[in-house]
């Protein structure tokens, strides 16, 4: 039996030792925003928060996340960090296909929390493992910057 | 959904108990962040069979400074030697490397330890570290000795390490008055292969150079040193030009091959480049000038 804690919630199911934990999130626990790309930790689409620190979940075996804390989007959907960054995505018009939203908003997330006020040059740095196919980055990097001013006005 | 096969997952929480497992088990494979192994297991005819996993053993993630070495715990992620000062401090070029490594979600997954033992000709961690003089601790039930890191090396993707073996440390000695740097080329930043990688130390005694050390990667079967191009710094006065002279003698120690990341022909010439960067950068951060 694995048990953690999954967006606040002590979750205790049966894993296999060969399924991944993007596998075990969306097939077993049918948390679809963690979306399957590359399977390589390449893309990033697949982000997930283990104990608060970015991570693909494609390279992590179900069974090795006993005892920690998982987050998705979801569990930051009342977050007022979060509310922000979503709300500059949709209105820097930083979401084309949709795909890769849920990984860079972690990715994103992560990098504001840890840094209120990044550079541009951070900002690229924090989403350099997060792909995105359609929107040629700027307007997901112009989201960022608008969210970090919006949250910490200075 | 395309399950994995074939394994399975063991997860020791004591040293001890994993070199236990690595004793007796058949086909025991360690795993610690698993950025590299686990995209392996859908290679058709891989076959992992025991998964050790390291990641639950407070004994391999430790850093520490104590006496003259450095010491750094296999399981000691990427992100853990970014954000530590020693290591900014103490190992310059290591800390150039873990800076760009992987993506965020690679460093705060993949191991120092994994990096190493993996093999990679262009493992990122491994030109610093050569640099760095670093050694290795090689632990089995019955013994555990030191060794260069150069000895772990044994080909692409080859260790020297016996099956009931571990990596369970690192270290490397603090020198005054040294500086070391690490340059690489890829294609994008975030993830990707090293097409070269380059790191370099330096120690500096007024405007001459004591001690010089150069490595490089993905230009041979293994991370090497390049003593040939140290020996025409050491104990001469540092200019430009001894750098250029240097660098240039990488062209003819290293041997590359073509592969889809790079040709032979490119990565002997950005050898000289990387390394001639590296050197500048390692003798500024020495205090010297140029």
């Amino acid at each position: 039996m694995t048990t953690f804690d999954l967006n606040g919630k002590s979750v205790a199911v049966e894993a296999k030792s060969t399924t991944t934990l993007l596998d075990f999130l969306r097939v077993q626990l049918g948390v679809t925003s963690v979306k399957k790309g590359c399977e390589q930790g390449e893309c990033g689409a697949c982000t997930v928060l283990l104990d608060g620190l970015p991570v693909t979940s494609c390279l992590i075996l179900a069974p090795q996340v006993d005892g920690r804390h998982v987050t998705t989007i979801e569990g930051l959907a009342e977050n007022p960090l979060m509310k922000e960054l979503r709300n500059a995505f949709m209105e820097n018009g930083a979401v084309q296909c949709g795909f890769c939203t849920p990984g860079m908003l972690l990715s994103s997330y992560a990098l504001l929390r840890d840094n209120p006020h990044p550079s541009e040059e951070e900002v690229r740095a924090g989403i350099e493992g997060n792909i995105c196919r359609c929107t040629g980055y700027v307007k997901i990097i112009e989201a960022i910057l608008d969210a970090a001013e919006r949250i910490a006005p200075e | 959904m395309r399950p994995l096969t074939g394994f399975e997952l063991l997860r020791p929480r004591t040293l001890v108990g994993a070199l236990e497992i690595m004793a007796t088990l058949e086909e025991a494979q360690p795993i610690a962040g698993g950025t590299d192994l686990i995209p392996t297991f859908r290679d058709l005819g891989c076959k992992p069979g025991n998964l050790v996993d390291l990641g639950l053993i407070p004994e391999l993630n430790y850093l520490f400074e104590e006496g003259r070495y450095v010491n750094i715990g296999p399981t000691t992620t990427h992100a853990q030697l970014q954000a530590s000062n020693l290591i900014r401090e103490r190992a310059q070029a290591l800390h150039d490397a873990v800076d760009v490594l992987g993506s965020v979600q690679i460093r705060n997954r993949g191991t120092i330890g994994g990096n190493l033992c993996n093999a990679s000709p262009a493992a990122d961690t491994a030109p610093p570290l050569l640099v760095l003089d670093a050694e290795v601790a090689v632990s089995s039930l019955d013994d555990s000795r030191w060794m260069p890191l150069q000895e772990l090396f044994a080909g692409p993707k080859m260790t020297t390490l016996d099956p009931d073996e571990l990596l369970t440390g690192i270290r490397f000695p603090k020198t005054e008055g040294s500086g070391s740097a690490f340059h690489r080329l890829c294609r994008r930043r975030g993830f990707t292969l090293s097409v070269v990688n380059a790191a370099a130390y330096v120690e500096r005694e007024g405007g001459t150079c004591r001690s010089a050390r150069i490595a490089l990667g993905s230009v041979a079967p293994t991370p090497v040193r390049i003593n040939e191009a140290e020996g025409k710094l050491e104990g001469k006065r540092m200019t430009g030009a001894l750098i250029d002279e240097a660098a240039e003698a990488c062209r003819e120690h290293v041997s590359p091959i073509d592969d889809v990341r790079g040709t032979a022909e490119y990565r002997r010439d950005m050898s000289a480049v990387l390394v001639r960067r590296a050197l500048r950068e390692a003798w500024r951060r020495a205090g010297g000038e140029l």
